[in-house]
């Protein structure tokens, strides 16, 4: 029979759950190696992955004392509307930093993907890169 | 560049994503000095890509190019020098004990909901959905991490049944769960273009705990394929480390999302050998395939003339890949229009599409349905694995309830008096 007390017991008593979150692992993934396909991305048994020591370790560069007479690299990373925006910005460059030089160039590999090649080339030929856009 | 290459960088993404990058950085322990556009920057006019360029920064309110200049060239701070990782602390095994009702408060204000209401896991819960296999409740099962480049999170036995009890599932669909943990795939993958995901199950354990592969088979009308379905969502929300804005950016969302099209195969009624089997597996074995993509693009009837009319015409976002479910009517017409080998007809139909790439692997064929017509949906899923459920499943058998939870089963002809033909 309903007493009617079921509820009031239901809203005071204490009960014990289990925590369904997962447990942190110290492994993070990072961005595909160059000859991975394409949906490896997405895909835990090609995902290249870091631990957190690996990227604690890891420091920014020194910066440039000033731009000027240095190169550029604009790299375009080939998210909707990257290209367009980093010619915007190489033409802010030219308007207002013209003693910098820019070197704007495209992504050949996918956004989500290493290109080393393209970063040799930055290191060898330039000063300092922008990329763009994320989104 | 920066720790690799040596060279100073200054990366550039939509303020819309501010959050998410700077939240990324912490996490990774190298803060980089971003500059944040308004947004969208795709699809929009040269004039207003000129003005973002032109104008300020909205999250810091600086001229945009200030900041670029900056990132490149303002010498490092100390905090920049001795950047950390933020490291997480480790998740308790039990939570504060509380009501009932405010432990479904606290799980939904959390998000660790669908936001359907859950079965709350208990400890007596969890130690029956336990029973649903030999192993150990401490024993690693797999990591996730709905992003491709956070944190994966781990989990054990004892936390997947924990989800498991959330989704409302019994011990005889905890092997197909875990199955799924075991993947480390994520239902819902963080992606501004919203991925979809689809489960089917093939072998002797779909009818060994009622799943359905029938009439209806990806509709809400049977109690395995919803809780299995549901469990996959949970599980990529609380062990993939799903925070909607945090870690998962789908800008529409999907709501394929609450169930992952969880279905069976239908073996029985299927002219052709189960999916699993062509994919190299034993008909004896039970298996999960796991499918991803994005939409269901339309529905039809018809020859194969008329699948490639309807993906020639539709195509998929990023193209190349299709899953067809179809009806068993479906699959006995075209054995008998000479594709005994459905793989014969994925070729037959990229050789009509003529993609860039073409592999009959991206086009594949589920059959699903209740014969009430030679109806077939076209996806733009990739196919991406099979997953053995056998492991998972106690050595005396799938553990089912002495009296198994069952919904209605479809009226179906069983005589051949309808006309459908047996």
């Amino acid at each position: 029979m309903n007493t009617g007390c079921e509820n009031i017991e239901k809203n005071v008593k204490k009960i014990t759950v289990l925590d369904p979150i997962g447990q942190p692992t110290g492994i993070f993934g990072r961005r595909l190696d160059i000859d991975s396909p394409m949906f490896a991305i997405h895909d835990p048994e090609n995902q290249p992955r870091d631990t957190a020591e690996a990227l604690g370790a890891r420091k920014m560069a020194p910066r440039l004392d000033n731009l000027e007479g240095k190169t550029v690299y604009l790299v375009n990373t080939g998210f909707a509307g990257s290209k367009e925006f980093m010619e915007e910005v190489q033409g802010w460059f030219t308007r207002n930093q013209p003693a910098v030089k820019t070197e704007l160039v495209h992504k050949k590999t996918s956004m989500f993907t290493d290109d080393p090649e393209l970063w040799a080339e930055i290191k060898k030929n330039g000063d300092a890169v922008v990329f763009g856009v994320g989104g | 560049m920066e720790a690799e290459y040596g060279v100073p960088s200054a990366p550039i993404a939509t303020a819309r994503f501010a959050d998410y990058v700077q939240r990324d950085g912490r996490s990774h322990g190298m803060i980089l000095r971003w500059s944040f556009p308004p947004y969208p920057v795709g699809w929009v006019s040269r004039k207003t890509l000129h003005g973002y360029v032109e104008g300020n920064d909205p999250i810091s309110n600086v001229p945009l190019m200030d900041e670029v200049i900056f990132a490149l060239t303002y010498p490092l701070t100390e905090a920049e020098k001795n950047c950390k990782a933020v490291k997480r602390p480790e998740r308790p095994r039990l939570l504060e004990p509380d009501t009932e009702a405010d432990l479904h408060r606290l799980f939904l204000e959390n998000g660790w909901t669908d936001g359907l209401p859950i079965v709350l896991p208990t400890e007596e819960r969890v130690v029956e959905m336990l029973t649903g296999t030999d192993r150990d409740p401490q024993e690693y099962v797999g990591m996730m991490s709905v992003t491709t480049h956070e944190e994966r999170l781990q989990y054990t036995v004892e936390r997947v049944a924990v989800n498991a009890v959330m989704a409302g599932a019994r011990p005889e669909h905890f092997p197909v769960i875990l199955a799924l943990g075991a993947s480390g795939r994520p239902s819902m993958p963080s992606s501004t273009t919203s991925f979809a995901s689809m489960m089917v199950v093939n072998g002797p354990i779909r009818n060994e705990i009622g799943m359905n592969s029938g009439l209806g088979a990806l509709s809400p009308v049977n109690f395995a394929n919803s809780v299995i379905g549901r469990a996959w969502t949970l599980m990529s929300i609380n062990l993939g480390d799903m925070r909607p804005g945090a870690t998962f950016t789908a800008s529409t969302g999907t709501t394929i999302n609450y169930n992952n099209m969880c279905c069976a195969e239908n073996e029985e009624n299927s002219a052709w050998e189960p999916f699993h089997v062509r994919k190299g597996f034993k008909a004896g074995e039970s298996t999960v395939s796991l499918f991803r993509g994005w939409n269901v693009l339309g529905f039809n009837t018809g020859p194969p003339q008329r699948m490639v009319e309807v993906i020639k015409s539709i195509g998929g976002p990023f193209g190349g890949a299709f899953t067809f479910v179809i009806d068993p009517l479906v699959a006995k017409s075209l054995k008998e229009e000479g594709y005994a080998d459905p793989m014969k007809l994925s070729q037959w139909l990229l050789d009509e599409m003529n993609p860039r790439f073409k592999r009959p692997e991206t086009v594949n064929f589920i059959v699903a349905g209740g014969e009430m017509n030679p109806m077939w949906v076209v996806t733009d899923f990739s196919y991406f694995q099979t997953v053995s459920i056998d492991p998972w499943i106690p050595r005396t058998g799938v553990k089912k309830d002495e009296r198994p939870l069952r919904m209605p089963e479809a009226v179906m002809c069983k005589d051949g008096s309808c006309g459908i033909p047996q």
